[in-house]
């Protein structure tokens, strides 16, 4: 039977056949003929979340810009379809072509969260494509993947061909030029990882082994073939002012979560908190122009008819010209029906003035992260927020008509005692008391929301070599938590415990655990960054059936002169550097942002950083 | 005084497993994006005035749905037509613009009936098939298992009078049934329930998801045309 036939049959039978049928508007459709390298951009993840990633976008449109590649799409299917794929035996497919993912040259997924590791091996699974690297033959395409978590490749090392660290602009079309040069002259896979193993950011893990101590941890690296560099320089593009940005990005057919215009104001993080991979792996700071911005977003809000639009980075009020750059957009926005969003908007008096703005009638909620309970642990983990500063705005906020304020904390810190918890319940104790003050002793309508996740430390920060809380400690934490926070008016809520300890032995995990993650896909894991696709008894039968164990990587703090399993790839920052910012933390001493000078994290070694010392 | 338009468009291929939803969505984008500016209910939550005639279950074919909508500009509708036409993505075709006469009710609130084509693959005679039609039509009752809206529970309803007209035809290929039903707020009948009741009457055992369903006409009361 054709595959369309098919596909009309499994698409009458499931929920949402709209993630599955390509076609939206902006879409790329290209004649095969002229292609020289097609790939498969992946997002291990539903369709409605993996079209709100701005990243896949961005490279979408870069690939195909060029005439002789094409870069298609595919994303999770949701159990339905896969069981009626898995009946009907069609592979997985692009969504623009329905391309058997097999038939591609390349397949690359993005790796955003260690949770979504094992729904890379289900879609690999599903394409009907070897999952280990070295049992795929010359006939499947090179499997590759990048993203924040390609930064400690290790657990799909054994999956993968290659990672692609870092920025992917310039990278991903190289890597797909140089393949389709390798297909003209006619050389085999390893030829070409050979020669791309040469091009900054790219890691082949199978050139490289480990050998182990005989207490579990990494004796030494080893390089397996002499093409392969001693370590791999994370890809850097120093400016982002000229690089490609999409204004016709793919609409989403079905609604996505984040349904909007979206431009990306700067990449990189000058704050330091000790506990963000993201702060220190993304650096410098790299910024467009206020111009550039808007010219973008006007570009997208035409090309799209988005009503909505919104800003990207890791601080928003951190743009060195976020005062000019609002005020503008928010001309533009309102002369045009478009409302604005602002995310991680740091609570200030100007952010007020533009939110009162904003906002007018929709007052929706407020968020603040202090992340932790007590100025001495804030300071540990380098959060430059004070309880003042909280408090001030709180009471503006509810002074100016917000009725709902959220508040984000990590529990598990290091340091963390039994203060620092009754803290968190303090702060939400006085913002209570704020409220009553205003809006009469019973509160009327206000809701405080105290978010509590539990603290994974992840590679590539000061924090990587500690230890994390065991699910009973968190557990603990979480009862206790309870108890303080029954206040009327706040509600409490906390992550599940054990995708925690999953997330941590993945997020500093080594070659080894790749076993774990091929022993849950075969015991059916995928999805597990869904609650209801979530269990932990499978996890737990895999790691204990592959032997490998959460006390050691996720519950074991590491030893300072420890081989990482990481340490072969560079994002940029010196180890000396985040070794210490862990020495201060535990003196609870603080890093000043880079904008007030440099801190020396040895970024500057790789690339110039335009924002160092810019507030003297 | 608002301006009122109807655009007519066909669904087909990928395109019917779009969403009613996620349809209007993509036509508010569409205006948008096209710059017909569209008039807007008044309120602390305005939206723009746009609406289909009548939904279409997912999974359906058409040829013939029409999206009624309001600006407070007047435009040619050679004019808007234009500007919508190359909005479209695959599968969704627009083939014309009317004005509407400000005097008529919503296309919503004037539906009478529409005429639905079903594809069967299942082999029949012609006059078998003709048997299994008049056999089906000729029931005191036709009924059909229906989930009510308020408790999911399904219940036997007669659709008899709401069926106006079935015919079928015979292929080697299999059967196309024909029919025209009530559809409306005033009265609607679902093809899924006579689809359903005559598979069962006419014993054909043929998977629901091989079958093709396409709304071929939309009729409204005191015989509205465009």
């Amino acid at each position: 039977m054709e595959l369309q036939k098919k596909l009309d049959h499994i698409f009458k039978q499931i929920e949402k056949p709209g993630r599955y049928i390509g076609g939206e508007v902006n879409s790329i459709k290209k004649n095969i003929e002229n292609i020289e390298t097609r790939m498969a951009f992946a997002f291990p993840d539903l369709y409605e979340i993996g079209m709100s990633y701005l990243g896949m976008q961005i490279l979408y449109n870069t690939v195909n810009k060029r005439e002789n590649l094409y870069c298609e799409r595919v994303f999770a299917p949701a159990p339905d379809m896969e069981s009626l794929m898995k009946k009907e035996g069609v592979p997985l497919f692009t969504l623009e072509t329905k391309t058997p993912l097999k038939d591609m040259d390349m397949v690359g997924f993005t790796l955003q969260y260690e949770m979504s590791f094992t729904t890379v091996l289900n879609m690999l699974d599903l394409a009907h494509i070897p999952l280990l690297s070295k049992e795929r033959g010359e006939e499947f395409p090179i499997i590759a993947a990048g993203g924040p978590c390609a930064f400690n490749p290790e657990p799909l090392a054994d999956f993968m061909d290659m990672f692609l660290i870092g920025d992917g602009e310039e990278l991903l079309p190289e890597v797909l030029e140089l393949y389709a040069q390798c297909k003209k002259e006619n050389l085999s896979k390893r030829e070409f990882l050979e020669r791309a193993c040469k091009l900054e950011g790219v890691y082949v893990p199978s050139f490289y082994d480990f050998e182990y101590n005989n207490n579990g941890t990494i004796k030494s690296l080893c390089k397996l073939n002499e093409n392969a560099p001693e370590y791999v320089l994370r890809n850097i593009i120093p400016e982002t002012e000229s690089l490609d940005f999409p204004v016709k990005p793919v609409i989403p057919m079905v609604e996505a979560v984040h349904d909007r215009a979206v431009v990306e104001t700067f990449r990189g993080c000058t704050r330091g908190c000790r506990f963000c991979q993201a702060g220190m792996i993304y650096r410098p700071v790299r910024e467009r122009s206020k111009d550039k911005i808007i010219e973008l977003a006007k570009a997208q809000i035409e090309a799209t008819g988005n009503d909505e639009l919104s800003l990207l980075s890791l601080s928003t009020s951190d743009y060195s010209d976020f005062h000019d750059l609002t005020l503008e957009l928010m001309d533009y926005c309102k002369s045009n029906n478009v409302s604005l969003s602002l995310p991680s908007l740091r609570i200030d008096k100007f952010a007020f003035e533009v939110l009162n703005k904003i906002q007018e009638y929709k007052k929706s909620g407020l968020t603040y992260a202090p992340e932790a309970g007590t100025q001495r642990l804030r300071d540990v983990i380098n959060k430059g927020v004070t309880e003042e500063d909280i408090y001030t705005s709180v009471e503006q906020a509810i002074e100016l008509g917000w009725r709902h304020i959220k508040l984000y904390f990590m529990i598990g810190l290091p340091t963390e005692t039994e203060e620092d918890l009754d803290g968190i319940a303090q702060i939400a104790k006085n913002i209570i008391d704020i409220n009553k003050k205003y809006n009469g002793p019973k509160g009327g309508r206000f809701r405080l929301t105290v978010s509590v996740s539990n603290f994974v430390p992840k590679a590539d920060t000061p924090f990587q070599w500690e230890r994390q809380n065991t699910p009973e400690e968190f557990e603990a934490k979480h009862r206790y938590l309870e108890q303080r926070l029954k206040i009327k008016g706040v509600t409490f809520n906390y992550h599940d415990s054990y995708t925690s300890v999953c997330e941590a032995v993945f997020a500093r995990g080594d070659r080894r655990t790749g076993k774990a993650l091929l022993k849950a896909h075969q015991l059916g894991c995928r999805l597990d960054g869904w609650s209801e696709h979530f269990y932990p008894e499978k996890w737990k039968e895999a790691f204990k059936s592959s032997g490998i164990l959460p006390e050691f990587y996720a519950y074991r703090e590491r030893q300072e002169d420890e081989i990482l399993p990481w340490e072969h790839i560079r994002c940029g920052v010196s180890k000396k550097f985040l070794m210490s910012e862990k020495h201060k933390a535990y003196k609870g001493a603080t890093t000043s942002d880079c904008r007030y000078g440099c801190v020396g994290c040895g970024i500057n070694r790789r690339v110039d950083c335009k924002l160092e010392g810019i507030y003297g | 005084m608002a301006e009122r338009y109807v655009v007519r468009f066909s669904k087909n291929g990928y395109a019917k497993y779009t969403s009613h939803l996620d349809l209007l969505r993509f036509f508010k984008r569409a205006f948008r994006k096209s710059g017909i500016q569209l008039r807007y209910s008044q309120g602390f939550n305005p939206h723009p005035k746009l609406g289909f005639a009548q939904p279409l279950s997912l999974g359906y074919s058409s040829c013939c749905e029409l999206l009624e909508f309001e600006t407070d500009k007047k435009y040619e509708t050679e004019e808007i037509y234009e500007l919508l036409k190359n909005e479209m993505p695959d599968g969704l075709d627009l083939q014309w613009c009317k004005g509407i006469d400000g005097e008529i009710k919503f296309l919503a609130a004037s539906c009478e009936s529409a005429e639905y084509s079903v594809t069967i693959p299942y082999v029949l005679s012609e006059s078998d098939l003709k048997k299994c039609i008049d056999g089906y039509l000729a029931q005191e009752e036709i009924t059909a298992m229906k989930r009510q809206k308020k408790d999911k529970k399904m219940v036997a309803v007669d659709i008899k009078r709401m069926i106006r007209k079935l015919e079928g035809k015979a292929s080697e290929h299999g059967i196309k049934l024909s029919m025209l039903l009530d559809c409306g707020s005033f009265s609607n009948c679902s093809p899924e329930l006579v689809i359903a009741s005559f598979c069962s009457f006419a014993q054909i055992d043929i998977p629901r998801y091989e079958m093709e369903v396409e709304r071929r006409e939309i009729n409204f009361y005191n015989n509205l045309q465009f």
